[in-house]
């Protein structure tokens, strides 16, 4: 009888330590199941961490009064800070006690600084784009002495801020404006011919995408009997949409929430942008947050068109097909 | 049809840098007549200066010295389209954004010419090579094969007097490299323009070409038709790249013996001892004690003999059977020896062998000019 518990015995260990084992190990689906709750926590919390500023400012921009956004969600909702920020009049309770109410309206209503950013940002990115469009092409296809040493300057100089150079963008403007009234100080042309300074970053992207496009395309057309220009814009162009939606895109967001410059350079409210009437509901004596929300939640809106007007334009593989690596 | 000779004359390209200091000397002053309606193949390893030349006469690159000429008028200062040219680029170099029917017509609508005119002639085009139901279509929609057709097209309907191939065929697979091979040259046929084809693929340039003009390191080392080159290199270099498999070439001495002049290749081990008989022999015997270059076809080794062969001891190293014939690769004396010997056998491995070298197709060269020895 030894010859058959000889037998069992090692199957009745192997069973006994597989039991043991599966109740610490977890199955595969539950491993999963831990892995993706923990990503998930970890995706939502970065999520807040994103979200809750802006809905912070969201509901400031609904709520009474003018105070600093302390809860998530505002006690009373009220539309008097968009309503300021739009231009509708609206009427206000100045005195609690005796019901004393009056109406208010803005003295330049915000509209117009919104029109003004949208304004400046468009020509002063179209701008940008046309510039450095070209310079890169030069840069790109030509040769020339001091290339290079003209390119790295250029890296080197857009490391330094634009603010730094404030006092001389407005002794500039000071100049210009004793000679030609419209680009002088005070006045949007000023900022915008500004603003195109700070093509040096744009040359840089816009030639490293010219770059890639190979030299025989252009050459082809050149047999074909294109000009230099004619084969700019209707061969490299076309092809270089991509890049000039980026660029577009940037520029423009860039400058419409650009402070520094425009606030030393627009002195009258009527011209002033977006970023620095807003700043102006913010003086010592009062900062006014309601509406400060408002027309922060506003100044989003172009800048999402902007983006997703431009983001179909975005797209790879434009080059495809006329070459092979 | 007007003249479509091309006349390169001590044609000299140094490359500069952005502040104009010379860099590298990429054609040497190079001398080359091509006729009217000729195929002329521009072949050499990468680096040689063919495809430089071949963009110096399309005009994509500024010729250092020496002129171009193309119909007896002097193009050195003329644009690309006034030259009366059109190039065909290894990677297409199609404009990705236009259709296959625009593609064809940019360079006719450029000159301005009636709408008719242009619908008619790429119509006319499309339609002979085999385009014409994908007109609407843009390149990415096409293969490699029928985008370097669309190229060729595009070449076509500017009614060139000379075409310009920079390496067409290189980036097609194996297949449509012959099939596009055969087109070209059909297409030569019909034209009977002048081409100028650049390749470094030997076989393309013996296939094609009319006449083949080598190239080295920015110089010509031999012009001529396809035979010619083949049969009577002018040098170590043409006799070495043209071929497939090349040619054995047996660096050694040539040595005034009782039995006769020999052949001794060099080695630290003994080295073949080729006894010499006429031709080769009367050639060989201004180089006594001088050192040569010895060369000979894989083709001119063989089992059988002639009247003047010289048979060799050898042993089988490696057997290529390819059905109609077999390369075999002899261990004889220092290093090997390529054979193409008929397919009828089967050689194995160390297998002795008596190989036959047919002296009349011996080619001696000069090992310090690296010239053919007449």
């Amino acid at each position: 009888m030894a010859f058959p518990s000889l037998k069992t015995e090692p199957a009745r260990v192997s069973n006994l330590r597989d039991r043991s084992t599966r109740r610490h190990r977890l199955t595969h689906e539950q491993r999963l199941l831990i892995r993706k709750v923990l990503a998930h926590a970890f995706l939502l919390s970065f999520l807040a961490i994103v979200l809750v500023p802006f809905i912070m400012v969201v509901s400031a921009s609904f709520r009474q009064g003018n105070f600093a956004p302390s809860r998530l969600l505002p006690d009373k909702v009220s539309l008097d800070h968009w309503k300021y920020v739009l231009g509708i009049p609206y009427t206000e309770v100045v005195n609690p006690a005796t019901g004393e109410t009056r109406v208010v309206k803005p003295v330049v209503p915000p509209l117009l600084w919104f029109w003004n950013s949208i304004k400046v940002s468009c020509l002063s990115s179209a701008g940008i784009i046309l510039l450095s469009g070209t310079a890169a092409y030069a840069f790109s296809r030509f040769k020339f002495k001091f290339r290079t040493p003209i390119l790295s300057s250029l890296l080197i100089l857009q490391m330094f801020p634009m603010v730094l150079a404030l006092v001389a963008f407005y002794v500039i403007l000071d100049f210009t404006g004793t000679y030609v009234k419209w680009l002088g100080l005070n006045t949007q042309a000023g900022l915008i011919m500004v603003y195109l300074g700070g093509i040096s970053s744009y040359i840089w992207m816009i030639k490293g995408y010219f770059d890639t496009i190979p030299a025989s395309m252009e050459e082809s057309a050149r047999i074909d009997g294109a000009s230099p220009f004619q084969t700019f814009v209707r061969i490299l162009l076309p092809v270089s949409i991509p890049i000039f939606a980026v660029v577009f895109i940037l520029s423009f967001i860039g400058y419409m929430s650009e402070y520094p410059v425009a606030s030393v350079v627009l002195q009258t409210g009527n011209n002033w942008t977006l970023a620095v009437g807003a700043n102006s509901f913010l003086y010592e004596q009062e900062k006014l947050w309601g509406r400060f929300a408002a027309l922060a939640v506003l100044s989003g809106v172009p800048i999402t068109v902007v983006f997703m007007l431009c983001q179909r334009f975005v797209i790879g593989g434009l080059t495809s097909g006329g070459i092979k690596e | 049809m007007s003249d479509g000779s091309v006349e390169i004359k001590d044609l000299v390209k140094t490359y500069v840098d952005d502040r104009g200091r010379p860099t590298f000397t990429a054609v040497k002053k190079i001398n080359l007549l091509i006729q009217n309606g000729e195929f002329m193949v521009l072949v050499g390893p990468s680096g040689c200066g063919k495809t430089t030349t071949l963009r110096m006469v399309a005009g994509l690159e500024k010729i250092t010295s020496g002129t171009i000429s193309i119909g007896g008028r002097v193009v050195n200062d003329l644009e690309p389209k006034d030259r009366g040219i059109a190039m065909v680029f290894q990677n297409y170099a199609l404009y990705p954004h236009m259709t296959i029917f625009n593609n064809m017509a940019f360079g006719l609508q450029l000159a301005k010419k009636k709408k008719d005119f242009i619908t008619e002639t790429v119509g006319r085009t499309s339609k002979a090579l085999g385009l014409d139901k994908m007109l609407e279509r843009k390149p990415q929609a096409l293969s490699g094969g029928q985008r370097q057709r669309v190229a060729l097209g595009r070449a076509i309907v500017r009614n060139p007097t000379v075409f310009l191939f920079d390496e067409p065929l290189s980036n097609l697979d194996a297949k449509m490299r012959v099939q596009m091979r055969s087109e070209i040259s059909r297409l030569h046929g019909q034209l009977g323009s002048t081409m100028i084809y650049v390749t470094h693929d030997q076989v393309e340039a013996m296939t094609m070409g009319d006449r083949i003009c080598v190239m080295r390191d920015g110089n010509i080392m031999q012009v001529a038709d396809p035979i010619t080159l083949y049969r009577k290199p002018e040098n170590v270099f043409v006799a070495g790249f043209i071929g497939s498999p090349p040619m054995n070439l047996l660096k050694g001495k040539i040595e005034q013996r009782p039995e006769g002049l020999v052949f001794t290749e060099m080695g630290e081990k003994a080295g073949l001892t080729i006894p010499l008989k006429p031709p080769v022999a009367d050639l060989a015997s201004r180089y006594v004690g001088k050192n040569i270059i010895f060369g000979i076809r894989p083709e001119h080794i063989t089992e059988e003999c002639t009247a003047t062969c010289v048979p060799v001891e050898s042993s089988v190293d490696i057997a290529e059977p390819m059905g109609s014939e077999s390369l075999v690769y002899l261990k004889a004396g220092t290093g090997t020896l390529i054979s193409r010997i008929h397919g009828e056998h089967i050689y194995h491995m160390g297998q002795p062998i008596t190989a036959n070298i047919n002296m009349e197709k011996v080619h001696l060269f000069d090992t310090e000019t690296e010239k053919v020895i007449r």
